[in-house]
């Protein structure tokens, strides 16, 4: 049951202010390639998710994504998850080796949802990535994140990622959302 | 006479001379030279029967799927009569396409410039103001969608052709193109699921259909999968191996169970003792006497990589992959998922989890795909390096093709090339006809005895 509504300003500024040190903390990891401590902000129960984007007509635009248990670009537990953290580490993984460099910007962070322990948080987001000498790519869309109180920490229990794009323009998706 | 050279202002290509099938060496201009993929555009992806659709992403009426046939974008789309058709999308007034939307479901497809109306079967309805402006002067027969010169199911995988000279689906196909599509269907009906994998690779769509009968690079690209312990590396890659080579430039390369290992699975199968081998699980699924005669006696040994010529995929992961050319530098590859009607939720779920982490731009394997076809295609452009050419040589001259009574014939050896020199022969012999009646007199059989 949300408690949303019932916040005060004061409230509502903490609970953001404290999303977003979750957040760019969590981009600082993944953009310093610390993917095992990035690994250590994820909860037990982790939801990884990115579905299909596909163009449709005006009318049709509930077809726009495809839906939970169908296909999807990324459809990941915390084992699924640490399976492509642990590939990097065991040589032969050509897609970042050499290693993509990666820079997260996250905006327009807003908690849209509190529970007892759990804040979601949509923000916005660009992925960049330059490889090699003159590749580049760029993601853009938007996020919503679950984030749970585990002792006194703040863990990342969802992520759901809608991206803009439905062609997926770049030669592999190899980096972390 | 058939052409024989195609000249460019940056290279040319001696189409005769690019391909060597008694050396294995392939001239690499045919992955970057311009007019060589216009042509190709024309005599292959123009000539050839295209993968289109599956009927169940499109089961009722008004429902459409856009595709392509090399660079033409066409709508599949099933009319009142329940027929499915292929159009060109491309309003025959100014040229604008008349469908926007890749999926979906529509009574008519209206162009966006002036509004000509088109029906389901690409026949045009209605022109705004056409008493007033055309004054009885426009013959709305003459101008609908134009349609592929020919559309024809197998067993509900939907193809379509631009040539009205093409041979029917079914002779195109040969029992090596039957027998991809029927290993798909070894556990009965299917139906494909909502979703379709789809990303650019900056290389030559050559070099993606050349890897998938490549059972070398396994170990090497895909090196992290069993490293982490995804699959076995046994299973991801075994020495035993199989390939059937069909007419028009069909083939199946990769794992083959041997007589001998097929008969100790059957005996296991027979006493009960479970799996011990790389091949169970998937020999485990063609156990039945039905499926065994619908793959053949050789067929059925086989759990390779298809591919119907041109370029499209079919993997025993129940998947398969089309590889659509966007020049000659860029090709978009669409990964079309499926299950076997009924199947129990479980098992469902393991299949979708492997489709959403085998293949696919984030897929634990093939992300680490794309830079390989990528470079390989630069590494066709640079002056120098553009003429050493490239080679193909592995097996060569070391294996013998073997015929079953039943006619079906195959190559059990190692890892191999045969797949790999087959298509590149092939592809020669649809660049050098001018017509499906050359290419229909002048193809080579699949080989015989020594290959």
């Amino acid at each position: 049951m949300s408690r949303f509504p019932q916040l005060t300003v004061q409230e509502r500024l903490h609970l953001t202010f404290e999303a977003q040190e979750f957040l760019y903390r969590e981009a600082e990891l993944l953009d310093d390639r610390r993917l095992d401590d990035w690994l250590g902000l994820l909860t037990e129960d982790i939801h990884y998710w990115m579905p299909i984007r596909r163009t449709t007509q005006a009318k049709e635009v509930h077809l726009e994504f495809t839906k939970l248990g169908g296909m999807a670009y990324f459809d990941d537990d915390l084992s699924t998850l640490t399976l492509r953290v642990k590939r990097l580490s065991v040589g032969r993984a050509w897609a970042e080796d050499p290693p993509s460099r990666t820079r997260h910007l996250i905006s327009n962070v807003r908690v849209s949802d509190v529970d007892v322990d759990e804040i979601t948080v949509m923000c916005n987001f660009q992925l960049y990535r330059t490889r090699l000498n003159s590749e580049e790519d760029s993601w853009i869309g938007r996020r919503e994140d679950v984030l749970r109180r585990v002792d006194g920490e703040l863990k990342l229990a969802k992520r759901h990622i809608f991206l803009e794009q439905t062609v997926i323009l770049s030669q592999n998706l190899s980096s972390i959302f | 006479m058939p052409e024989t050279i195609i000249t460019s202002d940056r290279a040319s290509v001696d189409l005769d001379a690019c391909y060597n099938p008694s050396t294995g060496v392939l001239d690499r201009r045919i992955f970057t030279d311009r007019l060589v993929y216009e042509e190709e555009l024309e005599r292959i992806f123009g000539r050839g029967w295209n993968f289109i659709c599956h009927e169940s992403q499109i089961p009722d009426t008004g429902n459409f799927f856009v595709s392509f046939i090399g660079e033409d974008e066409v709508i599949a789309v099933r009319d009142r009569a329940g027929k499915v058709n292929v159009l060109l999308n491309s309003c025959p007034h100014r040229g604008n396409t008349v469908c926007r939307a890749e999926l979906g479901t529509t009574k008519s497809f209206m162009c966006s410039y002036h509004g000509w109306n088109f029906d389901l079967d690409g026949s045009l309805l209605a022109v705004p103001n056409e008493e007033a402006f055309y004054k009885g002067g426009l013959d709305k027969k003459d101008w609908g969608l134009e349609s592929a010169a020919n559309v024809e199911s197998y067993k509900g995988f939907y193809f379509a052709t631009l040539d009205p000279d093409a041979p029917p689906l079914i002779e195109y196909l040969g029992w090596v193109g039957k027998l991809s599509i029927d290993m798909m269907l070894v556990d009965g009906p299917i139906q494909f699921l909502d979703g379709i994998h789809k990303n650019r690779l900056k290389c030559n769509w050559k070099f993606a259909v050349d890897n998938l009968y490549d059972w070398y690079h396994v170990k090497v690209t895909h090196g992290t999968a069993f490293k982490v312990g995804l699959v076995t590396e046994e299973a991801m890659a075994p020495n035993d191996q199989m390939v059937i080579l069909g007419e028009y430039g069909h083939g199946i390369g990769g794992p083959g169970l041997t007589l001998e290992q097929q008969a100790e699975f059957d005996r296991r199968q027979a006493s009960g003792e479970g799996e011990s081998q790389w091949y169970d699980i998937q020999a485990g699924h063609r156990t039945d006497a039905a499926t065994r005669e619908m793959l053949g006696p050789v067929g059925h040994r086989s759990f390779g990589h298809p591919n119907i010529f041109p370029n499209l995929w079919v993997t025993h992961t129940r998947q398969m992959c089309l590889r659509i050319p966007r020049g000659p530098f860029e090709t978009e590859i669409w990964w079309f998922n499926y299950l076997p009607v009924g199947l129990p939720d479980a098992q469902s779920k393991q299949s979708i989890y492997s489709h959403n982490h085998v293949f696919g731009p984030a897929g634990f394997l093939e992300q680490d795909d794309g830079e390989n076809w990528s470079h390989s295609t630069r590494g066709a452009k640079g002056t120098r390096s553009k003429n050493r050419p490239l080679n193909f040589s592995m097996g060569l001259g070391h294996d013998t093709v073997s015929t079953d009574p039943s006619g079906q014939s195959g190559i059990e050896t190692v890892v191999n090339e045969h797949g790999q020199r087959w298509t590149y022969q092939c592809w020669k012999e649809w660049m050098q006809a001018d017509s499906w009646q050359t290419l229909k007199e002048n193809h080579s059989k699949p080989p015989q005895g020594s290959v």
